[in-house]
Protein backbone atom coordinates (compact mmCIF):
# COMPACT_ATOMS: atom_id res chain seq x y z
CA UNK A 1 0.00 0.00 0.00
CA UNK A 2 1.57 3.25 -1.33
CA UNK A 3 2.66 5.97 2.04
CA UNK A 4 1.24 9.27 1.61
CA UNK A 5 4.89 10.93 0.57
CA UNK A 6 4.55 8.24 -2.29
CA UNK A 7 0.81 9.77 -2.94
CA UNK A 8 1.95 13.63 -3.19
CA UNK A 9 5.66 12.49 -5.14
CA UNK A 10 3.00 10.89 -7.60
CA UNK A 11 0.56 13.75 -8.17
CA UNK A 12 3.44 16.36 -8.36
CA UNK A 13 4.87 14.24 -11.28
CA UNK A 14 1.07 14.05 -12.96
CA UNK A 15 0.67 17.67 -12.72
CA UNK A 16 4.19 18.76 -13.82
CA UNK A 17 3.39 16.16 -16.87
CA UNK A 18 -0.43 17.45 -17.43
CA UNK A 19 0.94 20.94 -17.54
CA UNK A 20 3.44 20.19 -19.75
CA UNK A 21 0.90 18.58 -22.22
CA UNK A 22 -1.35 21.72 -21.74
CA UNK A 23 2.01 23.94 -22.90
CA UNK A 24 2.49 22.04 -25.86
CA UNK A 25 -0.84 22.44 -26.79
CA UNK A 26 -1.42 26.09 -26.10
CA UNK A 27 1.73 26.85 -28.34
CA UNK A 28 0.91 24.15 -30.88
CA UNK A 29 -2.52 25.80 -31.56
CA UNK A 30 -1.41 29.50 -31.00
CA UNK A 31 1.47 28.48 -33.83
CA UNK A 32 -1.54 28.03 -36.09
CA UNK A 33 -3.65 30.72 -35.29
CA UNK A 34 -1.03 33.25 -36.19
CA UNK A 35 -1.19 32.23 -39.71
CA UNK A 36 2.26 31.05 -40.11
CA UNK A 37 1.96 30.24 -43.89
CA UNK A 38 5.85 31.06 -44.73
CA UNK A 39 5.44 34.22 -46.82
CA UNK A 40 6.46 36.87 -45.80
CA UNK A 41 3.69 39.81 -47.75
CA UNK A 42 0.00 39.57 -47.26
CA UNK A 43 -2.49 38.10 -49.09
CA UNK A 44 -5.94 40.47 -49.12
CA UNK A 45 -8.46 36.96 -49.45
CA UNK A 46 -6.20 35.07 -46.37
CA UNK A 47 -8.42 33.39 -44.27
CA UNK A 48 -5.73 34.17 -41.59
CA UNK A 49 -5.49 38.00 -42.30
CA UNK A 50 -6.84 38.34 -38.58
CA UNK A 51 -4.34 37.46 -36.87
CA UNK A 52 -0.98 38.14 -39.34
CA UNK A 53 1.63 40.14 -37.35
CA UNK A 54 3.29 40.84 -40.49
CA UNK A 55 3.90 45.00 -40.45
CA UNK A 56 1.49 45.46 -43.35
CA UNK A 57 -1.25 43.28 -41.82
CA UNK A 58 -0.90 45.16 -38.43
CA UNK A 59 -1.47 48.92 -40.35
CA UNK A 60 -4.78 47.33 -42.59
CA UNK A 61 -6.37 46.72 -39.11
CA UNK A 62 -5.50 49.99 -37.47
CA UNK A 63 -8.62 52.26 -37.76
CA UNK A 64 -8.48 55.79 -38.60
CA UNK A 65 -11.25 58.37 -39.28
CA UNK A 66 -13.05 59.08 -42.54
CA UNK A 67 -16.23 60.75 -43.37
CA UNK A 68 -18.52 58.93 -45.58
CA UNK A 69 -20.09 62.00 -48.50
CA UNK A 70 -23.04 60.18 -49.16
CA UNK A 71 -23.86 61.06 -45.29
CA UNK A 72 -22.07 64.67 -45.49
CA UNK A 73 -24.51 67.66 -45.63
CA UNK A 74 -21.83 70.27 -46.04
CA UNK A 75 -22.84 71.73 -42.71
CA UNK A 76 -19.22 73.88 -42.71
CA UNK A 77 -18.10 72.38 -39.18
CA UNK A 78 -15.27 70.17 -40.91
CA UNK A 79 -13.72 73.85 -41.05
CA UNK A 80 -14.39 74.58 -37.54
CA UNK A 81 -14.25 71.93 -35.35
CA UNK A 82 -10.87 70.05 -36.49
CA UNK A 83 -8.13 70.43 -33.92
CA UNK A 84 -5.91 71.45 -36.81
CA UNK A 85 -6.15 74.77 -38.40
CA UNK A 86 -6.37 74.44 -41.20
CA UNK A 87 -8.81 70.98 -40.97
CA UNK A 88 -7.43 67.69 -42.15
CA UNK A 89 -10.93 67.43 -43.44
CA UNK A 90 -10.08 68.72 -47.54
CA UNK A 91 -11.70 68.40 -50.69
CA UNK A 92 -11.07 65.78 -53.08
CA UNK A 93 -12.28 65.66 -56.92
CA UNK A 94 -13.48 62.17 -58.01
CA UNK A 95 -12.34 63.02 -61.76
CA UNK A 96 -13.60 59.73 -63.26
CA UNK A 97 -17.71 61.48 -62.05
CA UNK A 98 -16.66 65.08 -63.32
CA UNK A 99 -18.17 66.55 -66.20
CA UNK A 100 -15.90 68.95 -67.10
CA UNK A 101 -18.58 71.71 -67.31
CA UNK A 102 -18.03 75.14 -68.26
CA UNK A 103 -20.34 76.32 -65.96
CA UNK A 104 -19.20 74.44 -62.56
CA UNK A 105 -21.54 74.66 -59.69
CA UNK A 106 -18.85 73.94 -57.23
CA UNK A 107 -16.76 76.67 -58.85
CA UNK A 108 -19.26 79.89 -59.70
CA UNK A 109 -21.18 81.78 -57.57
CA UNK A 110 -24.79 81.98 -58.42
CA UNK A 111 -25.63 84.62 -60.20
CA UNK A 112 -22.79 84.80 -62.43
CA UNK A 113 -22.87 85.36 -65.58
CA UNK A 114 -19.29 85.75 -67.36
CA UNK A 115 -17.72 82.18 -66.62
CA UNK A 116 -13.94 83.32 -66.01
CA UNK A 117 -11.55 82.91 -63.15
CA UNK A 118 -12.33 86.93 -62.05
CA UNK A 119 -12.64 86.05 -57.57
CA UNK A 120 -15.94 87.28 -57.35
CA UNK A 121 -16.94 84.67 -59.19
CA UNK A 122 -15.57 82.00 -57.23
CA UNK A 123 -17.42 79.83 -54.87
CA UNK A 124 -14.28 78.94 -52.66
CA UNK A 125 -13.47 81.31 -50.07
CA UNK A 126 -10.02 80.30 -50.37
CA UNK A 127 -9.23 79.69 -53.85
CA UNK A 128 -8.46 76.59 -53.41
CA UNK A 129 -10.61 75.60 -56.69
CA UNK A 130 -8.36 76.08 -59.48
CA UNK A 131 -9.74 75.83 -63.36
CA UNK A 132 -8.13 74.93 -66.58
CA UNK A 133 -9.28 75.31 -70.20
CA UNK A 134 -9.10 71.57 -71.46
CA UNK A 135 -10.78 71.62 -74.83
CA UNK A 136 -14.33 73.46 -75.48
CA UNK A 137 -16.38 73.20 -73.82
CA UNK A 138 -14.47 71.53 -71.30
CA UNK A 139 -12.68 72.68 -68.12
CA UNK A 140 -10.60 70.65 -65.57
CA UNK A 141 -10.95 71.68 -61.72
CA UNK A 142 -8.17 70.61 -59.29
CA UNK A 143 -7.82 71.61 -55.68
CA UNK A 144 -5.22 73.11 -53.55
CA UNK A 145 -4.97 71.42 -50.22
CA UNK A 146 -2.92 73.94 -49.39
CA UNK A 147 -5.46 76.36 -49.23
CA UNK A 148 -8.17 73.79 -48.58
CA UNK A 149 -10.05 74.38 -45.61
CA UNK A 150 -12.49 71.83 -45.85
CA UNK A 151 -15.66 74.34 -45.66
CA UNK A 152 -17.97 71.45 -47.98
CA UNK A 153 -18.87 75.03 -50.09
CA UNK A 154 -17.94 73.70 -53.17
CA UNK A 155 -18.92 70.14 -52.00
CA UNK A 156 -22.07 71.42 -52.26
CA UNK A 157 -22.61 73.29 -55.26
CA UNK A 158 -21.17 70.30 -57.40
CA UNK A 159 -23.97 68.00 -55.53
CA UNK A 160 -26.80 70.37 -56.90
CA UNK A 161 -25.73 71.15 -60.23
CA UNK A 162 -23.71 68.38 -61.47
CA UNK A 163 -22.40 64.76 -60.59
CA UNK A 164 -21.36 65.18 -56.91
CA UNK A 165 -17.14 64.60 -58.01
CA UNK A 166 -16.20 67.04 -55.42
CA UNK A 167 -16.29 65.37 -52.07
CA UNK A 168 -14.79 65.58 -48.78
CA UNK A 169 -12.39 63.18 -47.24
CA UNK A 170 -10.24 63.33 -43.95
CA UNK A 171 -6.73 63.39 -45.43
CA UNK A 172 -4.73 61.21 -43.21
CA UNK A 173 -1.21 62.58 -44.07
CA UNK A 174 -2.25 65.33 -41.82
CA UNK A 175 -4.95 63.85 -39.29
CA UNK A 176 -3.97 63.17 -35.73
CA UNK A 177 -6.08 60.49 -35.66
CA UNK A 178 -7.19 61.92 -32.39
CA UNK A 179 -8.82 59.12 -30.17
CA UNK A 180 -12.46 61.02 -30.09
CA UNK A 181 -12.39 63.15 -33.27
CA UNK A 182 -13.81 66.50 -32.33
CA UNK A 183 -15.91 66.87 -36.07
CA UNK A 184 -17.05 63.34 -35.97
CA UNK A 185 -18.58 64.49 -32.42
CA UNK A 186 -19.98 67.56 -33.72
CA UNK A 187 -20.82 66.09 -37.29
CA UNK A 188 -24.88 66.86 -37.45
CA UNK A 189 -25.27 63.43 -40.12
CA UNK A 190 -23.16 60.83 -38.42
CA UNK A 191 -20.66 60.81 -41.34
CA UNK A 192 -18.04 60.28 -39.62
CA UNK A 193 -16.42 56.85 -38.72
CA UNK A 194 -13.55 54.61 -38.12
CA UNK A 195 -12.63 52.89 -41.10
CA UNK A 196 -9.31 50.42 -41.11
CA UNK A 197 -6.16 52.64 -42.19
CA UNK A 198 -5.53 50.21 -45.23
CA UNK A 199 -8.34 51.41 -46.83
CA UNK A 200 -8.95 54.99 -45.72
CA UNK A 201 -11.13 56.20 -48.37
CA UNK A 202 -14.91 56.75 -48.42
CA UNK A 203 -15.25 57.94 -52.03
CA UNK A 204 -19.29 58.10 -53.79
CA UNK A 205 -19.60 57.29 -56.96
CA UNK A 206 -16.58 54.70 -57.58
CA UNK A 207 -16.73 51.52 -58.60
CA UNK A 208 -21.11 51.33 -58.94
CA UNK A 209 -23.23 50.45 -61.71
CA UNK A 210 -24.51 53.51 -63.82
CA UNK A 211 -27.88 53.87 -64.33
CA UNK A 212 -27.98 52.86 -68.14
CA UNK A 213 -24.66 50.58 -67.72
CA UNK A 214 -23.96 52.83 -70.46
CA UNK A 215 -24.01 56.76 -69.46
CA UNK A 216 -23.70 57.75 -65.92
CA UNK A 217 -27.25 59.56 -64.72
CA UNK A 218 -26.38 62.72 -62.71
CA UNK B 1 -15.01 81.31 11.42
CA UNK B 2 -12.80 82.33 8.76
CA UNK B 3 -11.63 78.40 8.33
CA UNK B 4 -15.42 77.69 7.51
CA UNK B 5 -15.99 80.66 5.42
CA UNK B 6 -12.45 79.25 3.03
CA UNK B 7 -14.73 75.82 3.27
CA UNK B 8 -18.15 76.94 1.84
CA UNK B 9 -16.40 79.11 -0.51
CA UNK B 10 -14.17 76.55 -1.54
CA UNK B 11 -17.11 74.34 -2.26
CA UNK B 12 -19.31 76.87 -4.21
CA UNK B 13 -16.37 76.76 -6.22
CA UNK B 14 -15.79 73.31 -6.79
CA UNK B 15 -19.69 73.26 -8.19
CA UNK B 16 -19.10 75.95 -10.15
CA UNK B 17 -16.46 73.90 -11.86
CA UNK B 18 -18.37 70.78 -12.02
CA UNK B 19 -21.63 72.84 -13.66
CA UNK B 20 -19.27 74.52 -16.13
CA UNK B 21 -17.78 71.10 -16.80
CA UNK B 22 -21.03 69.23 -17.29
CA UNK B 23 -22.36 72.31 -19.24
CA UNK B 24 -19.55 71.77 -21.72
CA UNK B 25 -19.69 67.96 -21.89
CA UNK B 26 -23.00 67.07 -22.30
CA UNK B 27 -24.99 70.59 -23.23
CA UNK B 28 -22.78 71.79 -25.97
CA UNK B 29 -24.89 74.30 -28.46
CA UNK B 30 -22.16 74.12 -31.66
CA UNK B 31 -25.47 72.36 -33.85
CA UNK B 32 -26.87 75.68 -32.87
CA UNK B 33 -23.98 77.77 -33.98
CA UNK B 34 -24.22 79.53 -37.41
CA UNK B 35 -22.17 78.06 -40.21
CA UNK B 36 -19.98 80.46 -41.48
CA UNK B 37 -19.68 79.31 -44.67
CA UNK B 38 -23.37 78.63 -45.44
CA UNK B 39 -24.44 78.09 -48.90
CA UNK B 40 -27.85 78.38 -49.18
CA UNK B 41 -29.11 77.27 -52.39
CA UNK B 42 -33.16 78.27 -51.07
CA UNK B 43 -32.42 81.23 -52.78
CA UNK B 44 -31.88 79.92 -56.35
CA UNK B 45 -34.74 77.47 -56.12
CA UNK B 46 -37.13 80.52 -55.44
CA UNK B 47 -38.11 83.16 -57.71
CA UNK B 48 -40.76 86.09 -58.01
CA UNK B 49 -44.17 84.81 -57.67
CA UNK B 50 -45.31 86.72 -60.31
CA UNK B 51 -43.37 85.51 -63.05
CA UNK B 52 -45.21 82.23 -62.09
CA UNK B 53 -48.07 82.12 -64.82
CA UNK B 54 -49.01 78.20 -64.27
CA UNK B 55 -50.93 76.64 -61.66
CA UNK B 56 -51.32 72.53 -61.22
CA UNK B 57 -54.36 71.18 -62.48
CA UNK B 58 -54.50 67.62 -61.70
CA UNK B 59 -52.50 64.71 -61.29
CA UNK B 60 -52.71 60.84 -62.45
CA UNK B 61 -51.19 58.60 -60.57
CA UNK B 62 -49.40 55.56 -62.70
CA UNK B 63 -49.87 51.75 -61.95
CA UNK B 64 -46.07 51.66 -62.90
CA UNK B 65 -43.17 50.80 -60.75
CA UNK B 66 -41.10 53.13 -62.96
CA UNK B 67 -41.94 55.93 -65.44
CA UNK B 68 -39.59 57.61 -68.21
CA UNK B 69 -41.91 59.11 -71.02
CA UNK B 70 -45.08 60.89 -71.38
CA UNK B 71 -46.79 61.70 -74.49
CA UNK B 72 -50.22 63.30 -75.78
CA UNK B 73 -51.90 62.10 -78.96
CA UNK B 74 -54.40 64.42 -81.25
CA UNK B 75 -57.25 63.19 -78.75
CA UNK B 76 -55.31 64.54 -75.85
CA UNK B 77 -55.26 61.36 -74.87
CA UNK B 78 -51.96 60.97 -72.58
CA UNK B 79 -49.14 58.01 -72.69
CA UNK B 80 -47.31 56.87 -69.83
CA UNK B 81 -44.26 54.27 -70.72
CA UNK B 82 -41.71 52.71 -68.16
CA UNK B 83 -40.48 49.87 -67.56
CA UNK B 84 -42.73 47.04 -68.37
CA UNK B 85 -45.97 48.97 -69.86
CA UNK B 86 -47.41 51.48 -71.33
CA UNK B 87 -50.71 53.29 -69.85
CA UNK B 88 -53.48 55.24 -71.77
CA UNK B 89 -55.16 57.88 -69.84
CA UNK B 90 -58.63 60.37 -70.93
CA UNK B 91 -57.32 63.82 -70.99
CA UNK B 92 -59.31 64.36 -67.91
CA UNK B 93 -57.23 61.40 -66.24
CA UNK B 94 -59.41 58.45 -66.81
CA UNK B 95 -57.54 55.25 -67.00
CA UNK B 96 -58.33 53.78 -70.16
CA UNK B 97 -56.13 51.04 -71.14
CA UNK B 98 -52.51 49.37 -70.09
CA UNK B 99 -50.08 46.92 -72.16
CA UNK B 100 -47.35 45.18 -71.36
CA UNK B 101 -43.72 45.89 -72.73
CA UNK B 102 -40.66 44.34 -72.82
CA UNK B 103 -37.91 45.74 -71.16
CA UNK B 104 -37.64 49.51 -70.10
CA UNK B 105 -38.96 52.34 -72.74
CA UNK B 106 -36.93 55.65 -71.72
CA UNK B 107 -38.89 57.53 -74.22
CA UNK B 108 -42.54 57.76 -75.75
CA UNK B 109 -44.15 59.84 -78.71
CA UNK B 110 -47.29 59.26 -80.92
CA UNK B 111 -48.03 60.02 -84.42
CA UNK B 112 -50.88 61.48 -85.95
CA UNK B 113 -51.89 57.71 -86.66
CA UNK B 114 -51.91 56.98 -83.24
CA UNK B 115 -48.70 54.78 -83.40
CA UNK B 116 -47.20 54.93 -80.37
CA UNK B 117 -43.46 55.44 -80.97
CA UNK B 118 -41.15 53.59 -77.76
CA UNK B 119 -37.11 54.08 -77.30
CA UNK B 120 -36.90 50.96 -75.99
CA UNK B 121 -32.68 51.88 -74.73
CA UNK B 122 -31.08 51.00 -78.31
CA UNK B 123 -33.73 50.45 -80.24
CA UNK B 124 -37.04 51.74 -81.47
CA UNK B 125 -40.82 49.79 -81.11
CA UNK B 126 -44.03 51.20 -82.63
CA UNK B 127 -47.02 49.42 -80.84
CA UNK B 128 -50.46 50.42 -82.06
CA UNK B 129 -52.98 51.33 -79.53
CA UNK B 130 -54.54 48.36 -78.96
CA UNK B 131 -51.15 47.13 -77.62
CA UNK B 132 -50.46 45.33 -80.57
CA UNK B 133 -46.44 45.52 -81.59
CA UNK B 134 -46.35 46.62 -85.20
CA UNK B 135 -42.10 46.78 -85.77
CA UNK B 136 -39.13 46.65 -83.97
CA UNK B 137 -36.18 48.35 -85.85
CA UNK B 138 -32.71 47.55 -85.66
CA UNK B 139 -30.83 49.12 -83.25
CA UNK B 140 -28.08 51.99 -84.44
CA UNK B 141 -25.45 50.70 -81.92
CA UNK B 142 -24.64 48.73 -78.70
CA UNK B 143 -23.99 52.06 -76.99
CA UNK B 144 -27.43 53.57 -78.12
CA UNK B 145 -29.58 55.07 -75.14
CA UNK B 146 -32.62 56.52 -77.71
CA UNK B 147 -33.82 59.10 -75.63
CA UNK B 148 -35.99 61.36 -77.46
CA UNK B 149 -38.20 60.90 -80.81
CA UNK B 150 -39.95 63.37 -83.06
CA UNK B 151 -42.02 61.96 -85.75
CA UNK B 152 -43.18 64.44 -88.96
CA UNK B 153 -45.40 62.64 -92.36
CA UNK B 154 -41.71 61.81 -94.08
CA UNK B 155 -39.53 61.25 -91.15
CA UNK B 156 -38.84 60.11 -87.76
CA UNK B 157 -35.88 61.93 -85.91
CA UNK B 158 -34.31 59.95 -82.77
CA UNK B 159 -31.93 61.52 -80.07
CA UNK B 160 -29.33 58.76 -79.41
CA UNK B 161 -27.67 60.10 -76.02
CA UNK B 162 -24.79 56.79 -76.10
CA UNK B 163 -23.71 58.02 -79.63
CA UNK B 164 -24.19 61.72 -78.76
CA UNK B 165 -26.00 62.27 -82.47
CA UNK B 166 -29.40 62.68 -84.31
CA UNK B 167 -30.70 60.43 -86.85
CA UNK B 168 -33.40 61.06 -89.27
CA UNK B 169 -34.94 57.80 -90.79
CA UNK B 170 -37.33 57.16 -92.89
CA UNK B 171 -41.21 55.90 -91.84
CA UNK B 172 -39.62 51.98 -91.97
CA UNK B 173 -36.28 52.83 -89.95
CA UNK B 174 -34.39 53.26 -92.25
CA UNK B 175 -31.07 55.82 -91.35
CA UNK B 176 -30.90 58.73 -93.69
CA UNK B 177 -28.99 61.42 -92.07
CA UNK B 178 -27.00 61.77 -88.88
CA UNK B 179 -27.38 65.44 -87.51
CA UNK B 180 -25.32 66.94 -85.25
CA UNK B 181 -22.07 65.37 -84.98
CA UNK B 182 -19.06 67.28 -84.81
CA UNK B 183 -18.01 69.03 -87.61
CA UNK B 184 -15.44 71.88 -87.27
CA UNK B 185 -15.75 72.76 -91.13
CA UNK B 186 -19.32 73.31 -91.28
CA UNK B 187 -18.94 75.67 -87.89
CA UNK B 188 -21.33 72.33 -85.66
CA UNK B 189 -19.93 72.06 -82.10
CA UNK B 190 -20.77 68.40 -81.45
CA UNK B 191 -23.18 67.66 -78.63
CA UNK B 192 -21.86 67.19 -75.40
CA UNK B 193 -24.27 64.90 -73.78
CA UNK B 194 -22.96 63.64 -70.34
CA UNK B 195 -25.86 61.85 -68.82
CA UNK B 196 -28.58 59.98 -70.65
CA UNK B 197 -30.58 63.08 -71.50
CA UNK B 198 -30.79 64.46 -74.72
CA UNK B 199 -34.39 65.39 -75.98
CA UNK B 200 -35.29 66.75 -79.60
CA UNK B 201 -38.64 68.32 -81.15
CA UNK B 202 -40.66 69.42 -84.04
CA UNK B 203 -41.53 72.89 -83.46
CA UNK B 204 -45.02 74.33 -84.58
CA UNK B 205 -43.26 75.44 -87.86
CA UNK B 206 -41.79 72.29 -88.78
CA UNK B 207 -38.24 73.08 -87.68
CA UNK B 208 -35.78 70.67 -85.89
CA UNK B 209 -34.74 71.50 -82.41
CA UNK B 210 -32.24 69.43 -80.74
CA UNK B 211 -30.68 70.44 -76.81
CA UNK B 212 -26.94 70.22 -76.67
CA UNK B 213 -27.39 69.96 -72.96
CA UNK B 214 -23.72 70.15 -71.97
CA UNK B 215 -23.88 73.55 -73.78
CA UNK B 216 -27.10 74.53 -72.37
CA UNK B 217 -28.22 75.32 -75.93
CA UNK B 218 -30.87 74.74 -78.01
CA UNK B 219 -29.86 74.10 -81.80
CA UNK B 220 -31.90 74.38 -84.81
CA UNK B 221 -31.14 72.15 -87.63
CA UNK B 222 -32.55 71.65 -91.29
CA UNK B 223 -33.05 68.06 -91.66
CA UNK B 224 -30.44 67.10 -94.04
CA UNK B 225 -28.58 68.34 -91.16
CA UNK B 226 -27.01 72.10 -91.21
CA UNK B 227 -27.27 73.83 -87.74
CA UNK B 228 -29.20 77.24 -88.60
CA UNK B 229 -29.47 78.93 -85.14
CA UNK B 230 -29.10 78.24 -81.29
CA UNK B 231 -30.03 79.85 -78.19
CA UNK B 232 -29.63 79.25 -74.54
CA UNK B 233 -27.36 80.89 -71.86
CA UNK B 234 -25.26 79.03 -69.32
CA UNK B 235 -26.05 80.65 -65.92
CA UNK B 236 -27.71 80.18 -62.49
CA UNK B 237 -30.24 82.79 -62.84
CA UNK B 238 -33.43 82.05 -63.68
CA UNK B 239 -33.33 83.04 -67.41
CA UNK B 240 -30.61 80.61 -67.86
CA UNK B 241 -29.82 77.11 -67.53
CA UNK B 242 -27.56 75.39 -65.62
CA UNK B 243 -25.94 72.31 -63.85
CA UNK B 244 -25.46 68.83 -65.84
CA UNK B 245 -26.90 68.41 -69.09
CA UNK B 246 -29.81 70.72 -69.11
CA UNK B 247 -32.46 71.31 -69.83
CA UNK B 248 -33.25 67.87 -69.81
CA UNK B 249 -36.38 67.69 -71.65
CA UNK B 250 -38.80 70.33 -73.42
CA UNK B 251 -42.03 70.67 -75.57
CA UNK B 252 -43.90 72.84 -77.50
CA UNK B 253 -46.74 75.22 -76.81
CA UNK B 254 -48.67 76.14 -79.92
CA UNK B 255 -47.44 80.00 -80.78
CA UNK B 256 -44.05 78.19 -81.00
CA UNK B 257 -42.64 79.18 -77.14
CA UNK B 258 -40.26 76.36 -75.60
CA UNK B 259 -41.52 74.96 -72.15
CA UNK B 260 -38.19 73.22 -70.67
CA UNK B 261 -37.72 70.92 -67.40
CA UNK B 262 -34.26 71.21 -65.69
CA UNK B 263 -32.55 68.73 -63.44
CA UNK B 264 -30.54 69.47 -59.89
CA UNK B 265 -32.69 72.92 -59.39
CA UNK B 266 -35.84 71.42 -60.58
CA UNK B 267 -38.09 74.44 -62.21
CA UNK B 268 -40.15 74.03 -65.51
CA UNK B 269 -39.77 77.39 -67.20
CA UNK B 270 -41.57 78.73 -70.51
CA UNK B 271 -39.30 80.46 -72.99
CA UNK B 272 -40.33 81.94 -76.33
CA UNK B 273 -39.82 81.31 -79.41
CA UNK B 274 -37.13 83.33 -79.86
CA UNK B 275 -35.33 81.91 -77.00
CA UNK B 276 -36.22 84.80 -74.21
CA UNK B 277 -37.13 83.71 -70.64
CA UNK B 278 -40.79 83.97 -70.48
CA UNK B 279 -42.60 83.04 -67.19
CA UNK B 280 -42.31 79.66 -64.64
CA UNK B 281 -44.66 76.53 -64.87
CA UNK B 282 -43.31 74.88 -61.84
CA UNK B 283 -40.50 75.57 -59.49
CA UNK B 284 -38.31 73.11 -56.74
CA UNK B 285 -41.04 73.29 -54.06
CA UNK B 286 -43.04 71.18 -56.51
CA UNK B 287 -40.78 68.29 -56.93
CA UNK B 288 -39.34 65.92 -54.38
CA UNK B 289 -35.42 67.27 -54.28
CA UNK B 290 -32.97 65.12 -56.32
CA UNK B 291 -35.95 64.83 -58.91
CA UNK B 292 -34.62 64.42 -62.88
CA UNK B 293 -36.41 63.28 -65.81
CA UNK B 294 -39.05 65.49 -66.12
CA UNK B 295 -40.40 64.48 -69.30
CA UNK B 296 -43.00 67.31 -70.68
CA UNK B 297 -45.76 67.55 -73.09
CA UNK B 298 -48.36 69.68 -74.35
CA UNK B 299 -51.88 68.73 -75.22
CA UNK B 300 -54.09 70.98 -78.06
CA UNK B 301 -55.51 73.21 -75.37
CA UNK B 302 -51.90 74.25 -74.02
CA UNK B 303 -51.57 72.25 -70.89
CA UNK B 304 -48.46 71.18 -69.65
CA UNK B 305 -48.08 67.74 -69.01
CA UNK B 306 -45.33 66.81 -66.21
CA UNK B 307 -44.02 63.23 -65.73
CA UNK B 308 -43.02 63.37 -62.25
CA UNK B 309 -40.93 59.84 -61.70
CA UNK B 310 -40.27 60.44 -58.41
CA UNK B 311 -43.91 60.71 -57.03
CA UNK B 312 -44.88 58.46 -59.79
CA UNK B 313 -47.54 60.32 -61.59
CA UNK B 314 -48.28 62.88 -64.46
CA UNK B 315 -48.65 66.32 -62.98
CA UNK B 316 -51.30 68.94 -65.40
CA UNK B 317 -50.13 72.15 -65.18
CA UNK B 318 -52.79 75.06 -66.91
CA UNK B 319 -52.17 78.94 -67.44
CA UNK B 320 -53.68 80.72 -64.45
CA UNK B 321 -57.25 82.76 -65.41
Amino acid sequence: MPDRREFLNTLIRGSILAGLGLLSGALIFRTGKEGDCGFDFTCGSCSKSKDCKLPRALESRQMVWQLDPSKCIQCGRCATNCVLTPSAVKCVHVYAMCGYCDLCGGYFKPGTKTLNTAAENQLCPTNALKRKFVEDPFFEYTIDELLCIGCGKCVKGCGAFGNGSLQLQVRHDRCVNCNQCSIARNCPSGAFSRVPAGNPSLLKGMGTETETGKLKSS
Amino acid sequence: MKQKIFVIAALILLLCLILFMTRDLFFSHSENKPNPYEYDLKALKSADTTQSLYTEDRQIHTRLAEIHGVATDAADNIYIAGNGGVEIYSRDGVFLKKFSIKGTARCITVDVKDNIYLGMEDHVEIWNGSGKLITQWTSPGEESIITSIAVTDTWVFLADAGRKVVYRCDLSGKMIDRIGEKDPENKIPGFIVPSPYFDLGIAPDGSLWVVNPGRHEFEKYTFDGRLVSTWGEANMTMEGFCGCCNPSHFAFLHDGSFVTSEKGIERIKIYTSGGKFNSIVALSASFEEGTKGLDLAVDSRDRVIVLDPVKLMVRIFVKKK
